[in-house]
This record gives C-alpha cells, structure tokens and sequence, in this order.
C-alpha cells in the first residue's frame, strides 16, 4: 500500500523547507503583509545583573580586547577621531551613536579609552537580543548588553536608569535599530531624557563606512578591509532649565555634523547653516530605495579627508 | 482579544507553509504574490461551561425555559447530531454529553418519565455502541441504551410519519417518535455555517422521500454557498419544511459552537501560523513527519482518528431554532470568516483526513471529491475564492480504498456509474432510485452500519457546483487511475499542477491559497 507523502517524507527535504525563510535560530521573518498582525511574544527581563559583576567585568575586558577589537580591527580600517575631546570626562556618560551594523558596537568598544570601556553598558535590543538564553547571556557576557524595548511597548521597564545610577556609562542607539539603507533615521529622545533627569554628559558619536563593510544580512564585513571612521565629538552637558526635546535636538545635530565630518571636513561642516536635527544625513530625497542603499554603501575612501 | 483573520500575500520572507494531504501534511512554498487566507485566532472557550448550558437553558431565545416545557406524562425526545459533527471528533466530555445530562436532570425533576434520545443520523450509518457511548457520557448511555437510546431509522416505514407538504411541494417526513412527541430537545454542535438552525430535525431525521427534495443536483448548484445559509437554495428547503414541522411539533434547540483548536497540543503547529512556529512546533513537525511515514498504515489511520480535538466551546444558545441560529451564526463568523478581495484564477485547498462521512473509517475517493469540491470549496459567501473557469488544485493522495462496512453502495458507485459518467445530473436522473431503493443496500443501512444506499450519489451532488464553476480539477499527490476515475487531472508538484493550471487560465495567474487547519470561512468582495 503507497505511504502517503514517502517520497517527500525525507528528514533532509523536510529540514529545508523548514530553514527556507528561517534564520540559524528557527526563527522566521514575519512576512510584510502579516506584520500588522504580529503579537509581541511575551518576555520576562532576562538578568544581567551577574554580568557587572567584576569577575564577568574582567573576562569582558579581556574578551574585548584580546579578541573583539583584534578581529574588528583585522577584518576592516578603522579610523578613530576626536578622543581627545573625552580627556578630562568621568563617568556616567551616555554615548550616543548612529547605528548601521553589527560592526558598530565592537568598533566604539575597542576606541574608547580603558576608562570608559571597562565600565560601559550598551542598550541591546530586548527582541533580537534577548530572545534566546544562548544569545542573551553572550550578550551580556561580551558587550555588557541589557535590554532595551525598542517597540516602545513597554513592558519592560528600562534598566537604564538603574545603571547610571550604579554610575555605569552607557552607549545607546537611539535610533532604535540598525539602518536599513544605511542613513540615518530619526533620533530619539531616550538618551536625552537619561542625560536630562541625571544631569549627566552625552557624547555624540559618528560611525561611517560600517554599512558599506557589513550591512544587514551580512555575517561578515566584505573583503578588502574597508575603511570605517569613528568620530568622536564634544561632550554635551544639559543647560539648566532645558528639556530633553532641546537636548536632543542638540545632540541630533552633534551626530550629523559628525557625520558631514566625514564628507566635508570638520569646519565646513561647523559652518553648515541648516540644523541637523531636521536635516539629518537622511540621504537621497525620494529617489527610490535603490539609489539611497546605493549610496550609503559606498565603500569610505582609503585616506582620510 | 484575538486577531482576526487575515490575507497574506506570499513575499520573498515567507516560509514554507502547511498544507494537509488526507492522513498527512506537508510544507509547500507558494509562489510570490499567492494570497493565503488565514482564519482568526482560535477564540478563547467558554470557562464555566456547564454554567453556560445551564444559563442558555433557563433563558432561551423565543422559547420558554425548559423547565417550565417539562412535565409529568409527557413524551420527550432528545435528539442529537450524530459522529459527523464535529471534525475531528472533540475531545471526552464531548458537548452533547453536557448539555444532554442537564436536559436530563431538568427532566428528573419535573417527573419526565417517557423520554426517548435518538441520534439524528438521517442516512449515515448507525453509530456503534462505543459511538454512541462516547458521545452521550457512560451515565446517559447506561440508563438509556438500548432500549431508549438509538440511532434514527429513516428505512423503518412504520416508523416514519409524513408531517405535511410545503407550498413547494417538498415532503416533510420524519421520524414517527419525535414527530409525535410533545417536546423535541435538539443538541446540536455546529462546526460550519451549513449544520445547526431548521437543518437539525428536518434534515437529521427525515427519510429519503424528504431528504430527496433538496440533496438534488438542482438546488446544489444553486447553493452558492452553501455555507451561506441565505444565499442557499438547499437551506430555503430547510427553512420550508421546519415552517411545516413548527405546526406540528414544539422543537427546543441547544446549539454550540466551538473555537479553532481542531488539533491536539503534540501537533500545536497545525493550529499556528507557520512564522510564528517555534523551535518546539519545528521539532515537532518533523518528528511527526518522520514518524507518520514510518508508521504502517492501520496504524497511522488510527493515530489520525485517535487525535480528538481540544475544542473550547465559544457559545451555546438555546431556545426556538429561528431564533437561536443566528446566534449560532454569529459565533461561527466571529471564529471564521476572514474578508478577502476577489476572485483568482486558481484556488488551492489541502484536504485533511476527515469528513463527515468517515470518522472511524476510511476516506474512499467519492469522499475525497465531496470533501474538496463539495465542502471546501462551499467555504465561501458571496462569490467562490476562484473566478468562473478558473482551476481548482487540492491535496489529497486519494488512495483507491473503501471501507466494506461502511460504504458498501460507495464501491458499486466507483467501478459501474463513474465509470460510465461524471455528469451529477446524469447520474441523478438514470441512477438514483436504483441506489436509493436496493433492498441489500438498504438492509445493511439498516441492520449493519452502512451509508444508505444513495449516500454516494449525494456525495456526487455535493460538489455538483464546483464541477461547474471550475475550468479544471487537479489534485496534487493523487493516484493517477483513482483521480482519473474521478475525471480529475493529477501533478506529482504544486509547480506542475500550476503549470497544468496555466493551459486553462493564461500565464500569470493569480492564486490564493485557502489554508486549513484551522477553517476559515472565506467573504470573497
């Protein structure tokens, strides 16, 4: 008698039509049409508390620079700038960076001064992060990561706070999640909100070139050790009386002259009369998605500026 | 709250999604751009659910409460859906149990003595003891059976009684027992918007002299669906004749509805969107497809039949049929019906392991056609999920097996009618007073558990209006001499079945794809 479905019952067929779609986790993209319908999985706060601690601190610090900054530095051309503005800055301070690659984190660990970087925490995204234990306690392990919602659903109430007050610097991408063409999207206010409330600085940080080297759905940066920059800027300080809106329209505009830094050099982009904060190096206006990836993913030029 | 049904529309990320093929199921990828409509999310059952039997008893729609209906002297019938309803078979306590256990008390303690129960099987075959055992709860069985508990019998010419005619001329005919009681309690579960409402008794206990009126090819076709009861010509037959019962005989309804957990927790990912499968649900369809390969094939059939279903109820309603059915209704949409935009050229179902017709048995290759092209198809209002001559693909391996007990006239239909033709109303006109009135078929409908005689004829019928909507038929995965039987085309892939498609309706067509489990009832605007 014919068993129904014999000749595709295969494990091995099976598996592939399992993985088409799926991520090495099993975890599939929700397709366009059904995100409206996507319910948020709920998710308890997964502890990271054993990973301030100073044992966990000492293996991060060694991971870090024994392993992390190594690998980064190999695989591309990193070109720090401006951490001579950081001399004279104690701790917390919020660092406040664009975000376009998994390269981004390890490429301001490694440039940060011993100082800051072995007392840094870095808002990691709750959903992506922290979904599996495995991923989640390499997370936090590695990079000191703690969850962040970034769906504002908030059921998670933010640690951060928590941590500036254990006087933790943090490095967060207000952005919320990694570029999808490579430019910038709008700046939230939670960073601002943070330095605002504590009285605590904010250091404005442009990185350029990641998303050309290793862009999402990419494992690894391209061939050719491209070159990226990361560009430190003057620390901000939150002016008495101002609220987090101002401050973060102030540290928008830090970031994207940072970021003109790159294209323009630093006094032509001082002297750039639009505001930032409004203007940012969103891209290509409206002329269709290709021509904005086509740009942001043009490798850096070898030499400086 | 849960989500509501949805249409998606297959991109580059979406996975692999599942589609049945009778005792089995597969992941087929979909091209780009077919649209999947999906049902809402399962609803949550009712918590209390003998609190909500008891309040639905005591204040009915258009109806007194039963208590006040039930006295001393009188004749009470309790008549129920028979093992057809609901598919899969639901989990022990099964909902007639519950609600006939309180009809019961409520009859104890008004001093209902002369109470009689019988399954309203009309021509399916007899339930089992064990059947009717599992559906009526060990209590119910053993003060009844089998005296006072029995199947409907609707050969039994002495015990049939014609009720009257309705203005179009339709017998109504039923059982002699319920028609001439003082109450009918019917317990009903309705899976689909066609069961429940006038359907119940007039249907349920009638003879073939009544049936006849509307399971004809005529008012099949002109059902559209069928499961839009105000769009059905086959359920305005209905409407006719319970006006003719209503003068007649006083019929206290007890409808339920059930959500979408049409399949138990160790196959969780039947009732799950497929990105929303974890690592478990992945893990678990592959184990479950490794060993439904594996397993002999007795076996496997009886670890399909054996997995009942953990439905929660979502309502029960009770009270005078008219006025409880929409309710009922109500209930089947809120947990079915899903909105989509038009027609497609080519409409793709995956048929499960069960119909009505074969639960605890086999699933021969006339249930095969009237499960696709009869009840899946009908999962519609307004218009058919596929144009006018548009094709039509199912899954399904419609092996060339019959059960001898159950569908003894289903054999005989197979091998001498389809072979001559396929034509539904040919086969009416020249075939079916010969299957309807053979004295052997007829006695094992009545003394063994066969289908009545005609039952395969019925199932022709069944799909007598996707025969004619549709361009073309193709099952996926099918044997090639079964179909063709059948006259239907066979593809080994879904890429070859729509490259057959593609002769009928052109180069790009455009597809949806009507996913189940669970079932969803699609509103084609």
């Amino acid at each position: 008698m014919r068993r129904p479905g014999k000749a595709r019952a295969g494990v091995a067929e099976s598996l592939r039509l399992l993985a088409q779609g799926r991520d090495l986790r099993g975890r599939a993209t929700v397709p366009r049409s059904a995100q409206e319908w996507e319910e948020e999985p709920e998710r308890g706060r997964f502890p990271t508390a054993w990973a301030r601690t100073p044992v966990a601190g000492a293996v991060r610090y060694g991971l870090q620079r024994g392993l992390l900054k190594p690998t980064a530095w190999s695989v591309c051309a990193p070109d720090v700038r401006g951490l001579e503005r950081l001399e004279g800055l104690r701790g917390p301070v919020v660092f406040v960076a664009n975000h376009a690659s998994h390269l981004d984190t390890p490429l301001i660990l490694g440039s940060l001064p011993p100082r800051f970087a072995r007392r840094i925490a870095v808002g990691a995204a709750a959903d992506y992060f922290f979904d599996t234990p495995w991923r989640a306690v390499l997370t936090a392990l590695a990079i000191n990561g703690f969850p962040v919602e970034r769906k504002g659903s908030g059921r998670l109430r933010s640690l951060a706070p928590q941590l500036v007050a254990e006087r933790w610097s943090l490095l967060l991408f207000p952005e919320g999640t990694r570029s999808e063409d490579g430019w910038m999207k709008r700046v939230r206010a939670g960073s601002a909100h943070l330095c605002c409330g504590f009285g605590i600085p904010a250091v404005p940080i442009a990185v350029r070139g990641s998303y050309a080297a290793m862009p999402r759905g990419r494992g690894w940066p391209v061939p050719g050790r491209p070159r990226v920059s990361v560009r430190y800027g003057d620390p901000l300080y939150p002016e008495a009386g101002e609220n987090a809106w101002d401050f973060n329209s102030r540290l928008s505009t830090a970031v994207a002259r940072l970021w003109n830094e790159e294209d323009i050099g630093w006094y032509a982009a001082l002297r750039e009369p639009r505001d930032a904060a409004v203007a940012r190096p969103a891209g290509p206006p409206a002329a269709g998605s290709w021509r904005r990836s086509w740009e942001a993913g043009r490798p850096l030029p070898k030499s400086r500026p | 709250m849960g989500r509501p049904g949805f249409v998606l529309e297959v991109d580059e990320r979406t996975p692999a999604l599942l589609v049945n093929e009778g005792e089995a199921a597969r992941l087929e990828r979909f091209p780009l751009g077919t649209r999947v409509i999906y049902p809402p999310d399962s609803l949550p059952g009712i918590r209390d659910v003998g609190g909500a039997i008891r309040q639905a008893l005591l204040h009915p729609h258009g109806e007194d409460p039963l208590p006040a209906l039930l006295r001393p002297g009188m004749r009470l019938t309790i008549v129920f859906d028979d093992i057809s309803l609901p598919l899969p078979q639901m989990r022990a306590p099964d909902m007639r149990q519950r609600i006939i256990e309180q009809v019961l008390e409520m009859a104890a303690a008004a001093g209902v003595d002369d109470v009689e129960l019988l399954a309203a099987n009309a021509l399916h075959r007899r339930m089992t003891a064990a059947e009717l055992k599992r559906t009526v709860g060990d209590r119910v069985f053993r003060s009844f059976f089998p005296g006072h508990l029995n199947n409907h019998d609707a050969e039994d010419r002495a015990n049939l009684t014609e009720v009257g005619t309705t203005r179009h001329g339709e017998v109504v005919e039923i059982n002699r027992r319920a028609a001439e009681s003082d109450l009918i309690v019917y317990v009903n579960i309705t899976l689909t918007g066609m069961s429940g409402g006038a359907k119940s008794v007039a249907v349920g206990l009638a003879s073939y002299r009544s049936l006849r009126h509307h399971h004809n090819v005529h008012t099949l076709r002109h059902s559209r669906s069928f499961n839009d009861p105000p769009q059905s010509a086959m359920h305005h037959s209905y409407d006719r004749m319970a006006a003719v019962l209503a003068g007649h005989v006083r019929v206290f309804t007890v409808e339920s509805t059930v959500n979408g957990d049409s399949y138990p927790p160790q196959v969780g990912f039947m009732n799950k969107r497929e990105w929303e499968w974890s690592p478990a649900d992945q893990a678990s369809y592959l184990a479950f497809r490794k060993l439904n390969a594996m397993a002999p094939a007795k076996m496997r059939r009886q670890m399909w039949q054996r997995s009942h279903a953990p439905y929660g109820i979502t309502g029960v309603h009770a009270g005078a049929p008219a006025e409880v059915h929409p309710h009922t209704l109500a209930n089947v949409h809120r947990q079915q019906l899903t909105e989509i935009d038009g027609q497609s050229d080519i409409g793709v179902w995956g048929l499960p392991f069960i119909c009505p017709y074969n639960v605890n048995s086999i699933m021969n290759p006339i249930l095969v056609m009237s499960l696709g092209l009869g009840y899946f198809f009908n999962l519609y209002r307004n218009k058919p999920i596929v144009r006018q001559g548009g094709v039509g693909i199912f899954y399904h391996p419609m092996p060339e097996e019959f059960h001898p007990v159950h569908h003894p006239s289903y054999i005989d239909f197979y091998e001498s009618v389809l072979s001559r033709t396929k034509d539904p109303a040919l086969i009416e006109e020249k075939y079916e007073e010969q299957f309807a009135t053979d004295p052997w078929y007829t006695h094992l409908y009545r003394t063994s558990h066969a289908y009545h005689g005609v039952h395969p004829l019925y199932m022709w019928y069944w799909g007598a209006h996707a025969l004619q909507h549709l361009g073309d038929v193709i099952f996926v995965g099918a044997e090639r001499g079964t179909a063709s039987r059948l006259g239907f085309r066979t593809a080994s892939t879904l890429g070859d079945a729509l490259e057959m498609a593609r002769e009928t309706v052109g180069s790009s067509p455009s597809i949806t794809y009507h996913h189940s489990p669970p079932l969803a009832l699609a509103d084609v605007r």
